[in-house]
């Protein structure tokens, strides 16, 4: 996502990065109990990660993580004034991008007066890269992979896919098979 | 939701939250709602409208774990 701020920057967007609670804390990065252990874990996250993009920190009850919507990882794109344009419950760099251009479309239309806005919806896609997510487990913490595992063998949250047509059942993929659906 | 609450000290998903943040948060073509947040680096308060005030704002929230 660095990159993709990079690459939009000198089209005037602008990318940050607002810090939430720990999605999965762990005996090295642990759940916070105030705002140092906030900044603290922040900190090492721009380190670790080499983000360029301002970090912002939210309070210490996530009151704007969870006037989003509280997710762990969500991108949202807001246009002049507060305009919600583009919200998405995972991160893809190349969804925002693809978003963005429709976006920079918009605004330099826009001033023609030729353009009118609507509402649609539409599903997205990301490459899986789980052992990148199942490193940061093992840095958060033994904790972190228990928790994880535990979840994973829980039948709500069941990976395997619905049906051929629909790939893996991840958490934010709603399809539900007629037979699920309870409909015959 | 106190403090204690939302930052959880054991994950356990949720079920119904990717549902809730499709139904119930805020949707395109909405106007997004603004709080006051913290810069990591000069401890400064950023007003979440003042980032969208000139031009288009990418947010990404997350965290480190």
């Amino acid at each position: 996502m660095d990159r993709l701020a990079d690459q939009f920057a000198n089209r005037a967007v602008r990318s940050v990065f607002i810090y939430t609670r720990e999605a999965h804390p762990g005996e090295n990065y642990r759940h916070h109990q105030s705002m140092d252990d906030k900044r603290r874990n922040a900190h090492a996250f721009r380190e670790h990660s080499n983000v360029r993009r301002q970090i912002l920190l939210d309070d210490l009850d996530g009151a704007a993580h969870r006037a989003f919507g509280q997710l762990p990882n969500m991108t949202w794109i807001m246009g002049r004034g507060g305009l919600i344009h583009y919200k998405s419950s995972w991160t893809s760099a190349a969804d925002v991008a693809n978003a963005l251009e429709g976006v920079l479309d918009f605004q330099a239309n826009r001033a023609k007066n030729q353009w009118a806005l609507f509402y649609s919806e539409r599903s997205a896609w990301s490459a899986r890269n789980k052992d990148r997510f199942d490193e940061g487990l093992v840095r958060a913490g033994p904790q972190a992979v228990a928790d994880y595992e535990r979840m994973l063998k829980s039948a709500v949250f069941s990976r395997s896919a619905p049906s051929p047509e629909i790939g893996p059942r991840v958490p934010g993929n709603f399809y539900k098979t007629e037979e699920e659906s309870g409909k015959k | 939701m106190i403090k204690e609450q939302y930052n959880y000290s054991e994950f356990v998903a949720t079920p119904n939250e990717f549902l809730e943040f499709a139904e119930h948060a805020p949707r395109a073509t909405m106007r997004a709602p603004s709080f006051p947040l913290e810069d990591l680096a000069t401890g400064g308060t950023v007003e979440m409208k003042d980032l969208w005030k000139t031009g288009i704002t990418v947010i990404e929230f997350g965290s480190f774990t």
